[in-house]
């Protein structure tokens, strides 16, 4: 009994500081957002203004989960799915998990020119304008 | 004198490469690093001192100290192989240019126009994050990929197959009732699939996967078990692409091994036209296993060469 408390009392400190880490990167990827849509953008898709940062937050967590990297580990908007260990598998699984979860439809050509977290999240933008 | 002059700088400069005779029409030469095998820093810093500057500024934005090592191994093997066949003289592994083809597929720049015409060599590379390998032809185009045999991947296989491969593949693999044998085949196709579209040089989107199927030969209609029926001539894989009717299924071979027991590597070769009789002439392979600079071993006919299919 003693130890089944134990148990649960560090379960939830766990999700409470896993929360905190949550709000906290979205803090920052608001911040660069704030900043980045005044600076010229040179991305293959050009659009208006920039992806939303939900969208560039669940794309950061579909790469994440594919890519099976640590929570706490640092995926922007810049970030290149190659430099973080991806090969071609991994990148259309990601574009995969990416239609599932925005529902849409990728065709195989810009599938391949998608290569950073930006890239994608546009792509998904630019598709359910 | 010249030349002995060039022999003192080249043992000064680059530590020296064992020479390799340039492969014949046919014939293939693949080599592969295993980086956990490379550890010593000195060495991982003469890798360093041959790659480009656009080459190591690669290999640090790569994130991780494996990855980084990977990227890193993956450029020196493919320079110090070239620098190998010494095509001239002139050539050492830093000395090597690369360009790439109007579809982004990395070829290499011959510089030295005095020496008329750039030599029909071609290579293609693949790694993971346990094997590096780099392939050579002379006169065929060729593409390379491998992957960890025991690969899974997040979705459900025949989810991922209906989604990005042909119907004939679809349902080649939907016929196979064990899962881990399923999942073996689709490894086994993808890599044979990725060889093919990089040998084609034309990109992912120059050849979509579903728009061509990779097969045994001996399947077209019939109830051919790979996994029973071993006749070799059964088991040659043939491309047949629904885009490009002019593309001939024989215009290209496949090669697929099982690598140090731990890897599927498959080989795409243009099939050289030239030849008369216009048979398919099988393809002749050789492999060493690398560290380069440190050691060369042949591994040709031992354990850590398994064909699959393709070679006689």
């Amino acid at each position: 009994m003693a130890s089944a408390t134990a148990s649960s009392v560090s379960f939830t400190s766990l999700s409470s500081s896993l929360k905190k880490n949550q709000v906290s990167h979205l803090k920052k990827v608001s911040v660069s957002f704030g900043g980045k849509s005044f600076k010229p953008v040179p991305l293959r898709f050009r659009v208006a203004c920039a992806a939303k940062p939900e969208t560039v937050e669940k794309v950061c967590e579909i790469v994440r989960k594919q890519l099976a990297l640590p929570a706490d580990s640092a995926i922007t908007g810049e970030s290149k799915f190659v430099s973080l260990g991806a090969d071609s598998l991994d990148t259309v699984e990601i574009v995969m998990g990416l239609e599932e979860e925005f529902e849409i439809s990728v065709e195989e050509e810009s599938a391949q020119s998608i290569t950073t977290v930006q890239e994608a999240a546009d792509m998904i933008e630019k598709l359910k304008e | 004198m010249k030349l002995h002059c060039f022999d003192r700088k080249f043992f000064h400069s680059s530590p020296s490469l064992t020479p390799i005779q340039l492969p014949s029409p046919m014939e293939t030469h693949l080599w592969y690093v295993i980086p956990r095998e490379v550890k010593s820093e000195s060495l991982l810093n003469k890798y360093l001192d041959i790659l480009s500057p656009c080459e190591k500024e690669n290999v640090f934005q790569m994130r991780g100290e494996e990855p980084r090592k990977n990227a890193l191994l993956a450029r020196a093997l493919v320079r110090t192989t070239i620098a190998r066949y010494q095509i001239n003289s002139q050539v050492s592994p830093r000395s090597l240019r690369f360009k790439k083809n109007i579809h982004g597929k990395p070829e290499l720049e011959w510089q030295f126009s005095d020496h008329g015409l750039s030599p029909p060599l071609h290579f293609n590379i693949s790694h993971t994050s346990s094997l590096v390998a780099c392939g050579v032809t002379m006169n065929s185009q060729i593409g390379i990929d491998v992957e960890e045999k025991h690969r899974t991947i997040k979705h459900n296989i025949l989810t991922f197959a209906r989604r990005y491969f042909s119907k004939d593949e679809v349902q080649y693999l939907a016929a196979i009732l064990d899962p881990e044998v399923q999942r073996q085949e689709f490894v086994k196709l993808w890599t044979l699939k990725e060889a093919y579209v990089k040998a084609l040089g034309r990109g992912f989107s120059g050849a979509p996967f579903k728009t061509f199927t990779i097969r045994y030969k001996g399947v077209a209609g019939g109830s051919f078990n790979p996994l029973e029926d071993l006749n070799p001539e059964a088991l040659q894989m043939v491309v047949d692409s629904f885009d490009d009717p002019i593309e001939l299924t024989s215009n290209w071979q496949f090669v697929l091994l099982e690598l140090v027991g731990s890897h599927y590597a498959a080989i795409c070769m243009e099939n050289n036209v030239d030849i008369e009789g216009k048979r398919t002439v099988p393809v002749k392979l050789t492999v060493w296993k690398t560290i380069p600079f440190l050691e060369d071993e042949c591994v040709s006919g031992t354990d850590a060469v398994k064909t699959v299919s393709g070679l006689k």
